[in-house]
């Protein structure tokens, strides 16, 4: 693993995938912070990758990027008029600090431990072994995994559901409230279902996202 | 064809060409440049087939769709309308770009880029012959996941990056159309990978070689299940709910113009021939032809197998009317999900049965076949019988199919109905 | 120099330290999910890192460990963010901020 090209992979992976989770930081815009998760998603799936975990890397595009990606766009399209802006709150202070340091920590230990001779063989087939061993020695937590991930599917849809008959009267209201509070700007169009795009630059790039729980409830 | 290396001048097998090159330059280079170069050959040659098949596909699916629908479609710039697709092309990069104010610039831009990379990336696991393979992961069908459900993301940037309310409905639309119909679409291939024991594409193409067979017999509503979902991830015409222009201009893509339009378009129909390709790999047997791949080059039977699989989409295209929103998520989730499960029962069943050697496999497939292709028109009966639409009567006699040929000959019959064909 | 367990360790140190203040300190409950997932992530590199460096029976038992923190993560994801969609629904924000219904 110290080939010119190993390194080249490693190196460029490694400041993709810290390199988005820094930006999701820096990132003003809730919808731009999605988008650098995602690079570090794929980030991280390229250093399995190198890491000779192929069956994983696939996994975690599949699921990470092809799915909990996409479900987090579609939850920020479904809560129209909330904050956009990606802000921290001033808790921050303690967190640089709590980061400095966890990273610090996790650094010494890496570099400091002798962690011995390692082995330069991957797995065969991993598919194959990971499959094999889910229903031989681990057919227990498989089960268990298997009625969580159905437990959470039925939670999701009874949260996420909306009865028609459930709906709060004074919903309308609340709305129209909230639209007044985020623009000051006052549109009125953008309460029927999206600012027009000669809402000009104030409305920004965040105004067609109110657009989306009618977009979502047609769907 | 088992495994054999060809040379360089075979070119029944183009593997001999890139491992040559390859050893050539292992015998100066790196060994990672060796790879490298290997890599890519394959991509270069990927998307030097592709580009110039597009320009071809782009008049073909004209000129049948025409032919369908009683036209002549493009017949006026080369011979017999050829060069159309050139000159659409040189319009579209002619064309002013222009970008909505208030939209997104960064995101805006880089959908009609990123949403190559898929499209390219996905044509690595297809297996052109026995050895003729970017790459041979033991782990093929799930790449084949991985990478075409990323695409749904592109799509998304795009909608939402142009700011426009047509735009995003199409990207919601996107969104959750392929959500949902990847589970049907990954529960297809969970019953092929059931069969065949493997992951690996190749792997699949060889299981049918064994067998004598091809899984479209063996698995008809998987097949079926993965051509309507396929036809819904890539949102073509009979699904295209995503861009229909009838509801929502063009979807995604409204804000687009010139060329970044092109390769929305462009992508699409390469992502379509992809799909045929796979189709025609996981249940036409790939590259094997019950031995005709021993004097043909397979890398012609596979393009003649997804040739015939566009064929079927464009088909589907001149055929059927869009389907409605509704009726497309009642289907997936009421249909094919449910179904999808209890064929991976069956399928697990017919499996267990063929490792646990009850039966052998020369005497089991055809029974299984019979039992699968019974069962798949039972629940579709089922089906129409439970959704309340009975089976609709035809027209006893359709005007274009009085000709003895339809379409065009029999149009012009019509005109002239004392003039004879031509 | 060759690359070997120390460097994936700190790499994930690094995108573990980065979840963590992004799940401590944004404001926007969507946000904090994120910094969730990159943690997680940051978890799973170091498990295959591990797998890549140790026996092989080790090797296996973590990547199927692996296999399950992605599938508690996806569960997680899915119950989070309809927990979202519900208190925007009732509160019509997702500020943790404002999420204060409980506080005495």
């Amino acid at each position: 693993m110290d080939s010119v090209g190993f390194h080249l992979a490693f190196w460029s992976l490694a400041a993709i995938t810290v390199g988005g989770a820094l930006m999701v930081i820096v990132s003003r815009n809730l919808i731009h912070a999605v988008i650098y998760l995602i690079l570090s998603f794929i980030g991280v799936a390229g250093l399995f990758l190198t890491l000779s975990a192929d069956f994983l890397a696939l996994v975690q595009i599949l699921i990470y990027v092809g799915a909990i990606a996409v479900l987090m766009l579609f939850a920020i399209l479904l809560t129209p008029h909330a904050i956009r802006d990606n802000a921290e709150t001033p808790m921050r202070y303690p967190a640089a600090i709590l980061m400095g340091l966890v990273i610090a920590a996790g650094a010494f230990v890496a570099l400091e431990t002798d962690w011995g001779a390692m082995r330069d063989e991957a797995i065969p087939a991993q598919a194959r072994v990971i499959g094999e061993s889910l229903i031989n020695h681990y057919v227990l937590p498989f089960e268990i995994g298997a009625v969580l991930l159905t437990a959470a599917l039925v939670g999701a849809i009874a949260l996420a559901r909306e009865d028609e008959e459930d709906v709060p009267i004074h919903r309308d209201s609340l709305a129209q409230e909230s639209l007044a509070q985020e623009a000051p700007g006052g549109l009125p169009e953008a309460a029927v279902a999206v600012a027009p795009p000669a809402s000009g630059p104030a409305a920004g790039p965040s105004s067609p996202s109110a657009g989306g729980p009618s977009a979502g409830g047609g769907a | 064809m088992t495994g054999a290396l060809a040379a360089w001048y075979d070119f029944r097998d183009l593997n001999g060409i890139s491992r040559e090159i390859s050893e050539w330059v292992a015998g100066w280079g790196p060994d990672w440049l060796a790879s490298f170069v290997t890599g890519l050959l394959g991509a270069l040659g990927i998307i030097a087939i592709i580009g110039p098949t597009l320009l071809l596909l782009i008049w073909l699916e004209r000129k049948i769709i025409a032919r369908m629908q009683s036209r002549y479609g493009p017949n006026r710039v080369g011979p017999r309308g050829l060069l159309q697709p050139v000159a659409d092309a040189m319009k579209l990069i002619l064309k002013e770009e222009l970008a909505p104010r208030a939209a997104d610039k960064m995101i805006f831009l880089l959908p009609p880029i990123l949403v190559f990379i898929p499209a390219i990336l996905i044509w690595g696991v297809i297996p052109f012959g026995p050895n003729m393979q970017v790459a041979d992961l033991n782990v093929g069908v799930l790449y084949f996941l991985a990478i075409s459900s990323t695409t749904v993301l592109v799509v998304f940037m795009a909608g939402w990056a142009s700011n426009n309310k047509y735009a995003l409905f199409g990207a919601m639309r996107v969104i959750a159309m392929s959500i949902s119909y990847e589970i049907p679409a990954v529960l297809a291939l969970l019953t092929v990978v059931f069969f065949t024991g493997t992951l690996s594409v190749n792997g699949i193409v060889q299981w049918q070689q064994q067998n004598d067979v091809i899984l479209l017999v063996i698995l008809p509503m998987a097949a079926f299940t993965f051509l309507f979902a396929s036809t819904a991830e890539l949102n073509r015409t009979p699904i295209d709910i995503s861009e229909a222009e009838s509801e929502i201009v063009a979807g995604y893509h409204t804000e687009y113009s010139g060329m970044r339009f092109g390769l929305f378009y462009a992508v699409e129909l390469a992502n379509t021939l992809a799909i045929s390709a796979f189709f025609a790999t996981f249940f036409l047997g790939g590259w094997w032809l019950w031995g005709l791949d021993e004097w043909v080059p397979s890398w012609m039977i596979l393009l003649a197998k997804t040739g015939a699989m566009y064929f079927v989409f464009i088909w589907l295209r001149g055929t059927l009317p869009r389907f409605r929103i509704d009726q497309l998520m009642s289907f997936c989730w009421k249909f094919l999900v449910p179904v999808g499960l209890l064929f991976v029962a069956v399928a697990a069943v017919e499996r267990t049965l063929l490792i646990e050697e009850v039966w052998d496999a020369t005497a089991a497939l055809p029974v299984y076949a019979v039992v699968n292709i019974a069962l798949t028109a039972a629940t579709v009966a089922v089906y129409a019988r439970l959704s309340g639409t009975p089976a609709q009567r035809l027209p006893s006699s359709p005007i274009m199919a009085q000709g003895r040929l339809g379409g065009l000959r029999a149009a012009r019959e019509l005109a002239q109905p004392l003039g004879g064909g031509d | 120099m060759t690359i070997a367990l120390e460097e994936y360790l700190v790499v994930a140190a690094v995108l573990f330290g980065i979840g963590l203040y992004v799940a401590l300190s944004k404001r926007n409950a969507i946000g904090v999910l994120m910094g969730i997932e990159l943690m997680l992530n940051s978890v799973n590199l170091t498990l295959v890192a591990f797998s890549r460096f140790s026996e092989s029976a080790v090797a296996l038992s973590t990547q199927v460990f692996v296999v399950f923190i992605i599938a508690v993560a996806a569960a997680e994801v899915a119950v989070g963010l309809a927990l979202a969609m519900v208190v925007y629904r009732n509160r019509h924000t997702v500020s943790i901020d404002e999420i204060n219904l409980m506080k005495w």
